[in-house]
């Protein structure tokens, strides 16, 4: 993505929602932390899924701890949020280090339901610690401040994409990208894997929990069923193959217009809307398996008989 | 530098749940010469060249590297110390374009490699107007033809900038023209400074590259020495075309 | 005794649990499909049974094969349409899409049936038998004897039957088996349409055991990964085996440990026998 018009046209976006708080409703500034963090954890897991190739369906359990490190740390022991955040990221990083050692070392559907049984064995498990609130959950202190918040999502937001640019173009990155595509040459070209792997799933957790931590401050209330929420694991994975994995910005576009286009149903048939995206879903892992990008890309250059094509590639 | 071999295998012993792919195996190679392991299939060539590389781990034996043990290295420090192979079956990147499929080696090969990828897609460059593929580079891997594709695998090991190069079956499956050209590769290759152990069946190729000749059998070395010796030996002809019948 | 109780529990409610991973098995196994909507069909299958006793008065038992029937049709039609067009995209894929029909089928669910907890009750339901100083239930002891039977009849059809020799033809190597006159889109539709019908049975059964709600899918799916990982994907019998072991350790934890830490044994336990016993999870699926 080295092309200026592209940059120019990301800065310019990125500063029209950054005015959002100032000019938008509240319910706009609402949704928009709510896509923000998708977004953010849509483009961790691009790191771990995307450019490594382990799609982790348990992603959620980095979102959980970060949110309930924050929360603890606030409420039981008083510390203000710009302390609670890094120890509620810090807890998401160390989860990934200690837990992502053994589990990478499995792969294609066995890694994805081992980290999906992960998380819900660490949300289990945190279910029942008094000092997590145990069942009941935690209450942090109250801060009316949308806007704050916003601005927060974004800079989280911005940070990550900045990470995944810079993954892009860097060593590590395709090091990252020989693993997706070859792990065993890649072995064989020199490439530490293990270290590789492991350091790119703390990666993903820490922007995963720091997005919690934000969450839950602005949320006020945390339990283990919405901070570890299983679904999110499939919705991030679903934003970012939306938009493009293993690209920069493809999976933020995917947050951004899934977020949108389950609001617009939510409004307009409101049950059905769920209904609605789970077909939005099958419809786009037959049509454009690739993502977003690559489907405009191969339209512009084959035309719409591009979408009969990739059907053709994969069907039995 | 030291004086002893620059490879040195002992003993080396690896088994399958009863069978024995390789059984006792002990040579060494020299810095500079090309050594050629042949043998009728199944005989063990290639796990013995996936022991060599790390990718499997030896029941038992010795494996040395320059007078040092590398026996407990996993696969990426043996290739960070010098020892590069190719795969028989081939392991493209497959989405990867062909510059950047080899400069992964060059960015990560010996003693790490180079430090960026502006460096590294140069270096790739080189490599691959050395090894013939010159117009490919920006090509898709996977789009690749079957001789291209050797070439390939022979590019990217050679990225690594390795001391000893392991090529399996580099020549299978390749006509007459494109064994001729392979193996005017691979002495240029020889001649640039890089040691190699090739797995071959091509007899011709051997013949022309080799300085020395080991037989694998049934996992064990049934004959060592130069081309002439080797071929004209009787456990040898018997291996491959069975017991004499008078 | 209480421990002697738990253990028949478990291993009454793991024969449940062994039946309904075994359409997950089978469709893994050949398909290398794993269905995250199978917890979905699970569901389905049960309120087939519910409505077919609760309008038609048909005894639960009975309207079993029914409900299995009406699953196989429905699941074949769905892998001819729908799934037959991915088979041979990304492991990734397979997972999102048979998500975007999990999510699809809870929530017509939810529009059709409200999310109002069923429960299929007989008149026979409270039915128990004392062994040994141990109460038995009788639907359980049948929903037990069920699963061992469907696992039976499963095991027939793949060893006997022309059927299940191209079956498992398939999963070994569809090219080959394609060469042998194999019809791929049909043998595929089939095998999903069976791991329908399976999982329709089992749904059957749990709502006589437990309820039904449109939102019983996912845990149920989470729980038949397991017990298919750990049976392995190629005896129907093992699956059953594994299903006993999952249901005798979330009993045995329940007793112990609480009943929140049933679902920490049984991904626990799925973890260290993954990471134990790497053999055939480092085969890339």
């Amino acid at each position: 993505m080295r092309r200026p018009w592209v940059i120019a046209f990301v800065a310019v976006t990125t500063v029209a929602i950054a005015l959002v708080p100032v000019f938008g409703s509240a319910v706009l500034i609402q949704y928009g932390i709510n896509a923000l963090i998708f977004a953010t954890l849509a483009q961790s897991w691009n790191i771990i899924g995307g450019y490594t190739g382990y799609a982790s369906f348990g992603n959620s359990v980095f979102f959980g701890l970060g949110a309930y490190g924050t929360a603890i740390a606030m409420t039981q022991f008083g510390l203000p949020f710009w302390a609670g955040l890094p120890l509620g990221a810090l807890l998401g990083v160390l989860c990934a280090l200690l837990l992502g050692l053994p589990v990478l070392r499995l792969r294609g559907h066995y890694f994805a339901i081992a980290t999906l049984g992960l998380s819900l064995a660490v949300a289990a498990i945190l279910s029942n610690l008094e000092i997590a609130g145990a069942n009941i959950g935690l209450i942090l202190p109250l801060t009316r401040a949308d806007g704050m918040f916003f601005e927060l999502a974004l800079a989280l937001l911005v940070a990550c994409v900045l990470c995944v640019w810079w993954i892009s173009r860097s060593r590590f990155g395709m090091g990252l990208i020989a693993i997706r595509e070859d792990e065993d040459a890649a072995a064989a070209m020199g490439i530490n894997t293990t270290l590789y792997k492991t350091a790119a799933l703390m990666l993903a957790a820490l922007f995963t929990s720091i997005a919690g931590g934000i969450y839950a401050y602005w949320i006020t209330f945390i339990d283990p069923a919405s901070a570890f929420d299983p679904t999110l694991n499939v919705r991030m994975v679903i934003m970012a193959m939306f938009g493009g994995p293993g690209t920069v910005l493809g999976p933020v576009a995917g947050a951004l217009v899934l977020s949108a286009v389950y609001e617009v149903l939510a409004n307009w048939i409101s049950t059905a809307a769920a209904l609605l995206f789970g077909l939005v879903i099958v419809l786009s892992v037959i049509f454009m398996p690739r993502g977003l990008f690559a489907l405009i890309g191969g339209i512009r250059r084959h035309g719409p008989g591009y979408l009969l094509q990739n059907v053709r590639q994969h069907r039995l | 530098m030291s004086a002893g071999p620059l490879f040195d295998a002992r003993n080396l012993t690896k088994r399958f749940q009863g069978l024995t792919s390789v059984d006792r195996v002990s040579f060494s190679v020299s810095a500079g010469e090309i050594l050629a392991l042949i043998g009728p299939n199944g005989a063990g060539k290639t796990t013995l060249v996936n022991l060599i590389s790390g990718m499997l781990a030896a029941d038992d034996g010795e494996l040395r590297f320059e007078d040092r043990r590398i026996d407990h290295l996993p696969p990426f420090r043996r290739a960070r110390l010098g020892i590069g192979r190719s795969f028989q079956v081939m392991k493209p990147f497959p989405s990867l374009t062909v510059l950047d499929n080899v400069a992964v080696g060059a960015l990560f090969g010996r003693r790490g490699g180079a430090r960026s990828r502006t460096a590294a897609r140069e270096q790739a460059h080189e490599l691959l107007t050395f090894t013939g593929l010159g117009l490919h580079a920006d090509r898709r891997a996977d789009a690749l033809g079957g001789p291209d594709r050797k070439r390939l695998e022979l590019a990217k090991a050679l990225a690594l900038r390795p001391k000893l190069l392991l090529l399996d079956e580099v020549m299978a499956g390749l006509n007459a023209v494109e064994i001729d050209e392979v193996v005017a590769v691979i002495k240029r290759i020889r001649d640039s400074g890089v040691t190699l152990l090739i797995v071959e069946h091509v007899m011709k190729a051997v013949r022309i590259l080799a300085d020395r000749v080991i037989v694998l059998h049934h996992g064990e070395v049934i004959a060592q020495g130069d081309c002439a010796t080797v071929f004209e030996d009787p456990r040898v002809i018997e291996a491959y075309l069975g017991k004499r019948r008078n | 005794m209480l421990l002697a109780q738990i253990i028949v529990n478990g291993l009454l409610l793991g024969g449940l649990y062994g039946l309904m991973a075994l359409g997950m098995a089978l469709v893994w196994g050949v398909l290398n499909i794993v269905n995250l909507a199978h917890g979905a069909f699970i569901m389905l299958g049960g309120y087939a049974v519910y409505f077919l006793f609760s309008e038609l008065g048909i005894d639960p038992f009975l309207a079993l094969p029914l409900a299995m029937a009406a699953m196989f049709v429905f699941g074949y039609l769905l892998q001819l349409l729908v799934l037959n067009q991915i088979v041979r995209s990304a492991m990734l894929n397979t997972l999102l899409i048979t998500f975007g029909l999990d999510v699809v089928l809870t929530y017509l669910a939810q529009l059709l049936f409200t999310a109002d907890f069923r429960t299929i009750a007989p008149s026979y339901a409270g039915a128990n038998f004392t062994f040994l100083g141990v109460t038995v239930p009788g639907i359980r002891l049948a929903a037990f004897a069920v699963a061992w039977l469907l696992a039976g009849i499963m095991w027939l059809v793949l060893s006997r039957l022309p059927l299940g020799r191209a079956i498992r033809a398939t999963a070994q190597n569809l090219t080959a088996a394609r060469l042998y006159g194999v019809n791929p889109r049909q043998l595929y539709a089939v095998t999903f349409g069976i791991g329908a019908a399976l999982a329709g049975a089992s749904g059957g059964l749990y709502g006589m055991i437990g309820h039904l709600s449109p939102y019983i899918g996912v845990p149920l799916t989470a729980q038949s990964f397991v017990i298919a990982v750990i049976g392995g994907l190629d005896n129907p019998f093992s699956v059953i085996l594994a299903g006993l072991v999952i249901g005798m350790a979330e009993s045995l934890a329940a007793l112990y440990l609480g009943p929140t830490y049933a679902n920490v044994i049984s991904f626990g336990l799925l973890v260290v026998i993954l990471v134990l016993r790497p053999a055939r999870a480092l085969r890339s699926a």
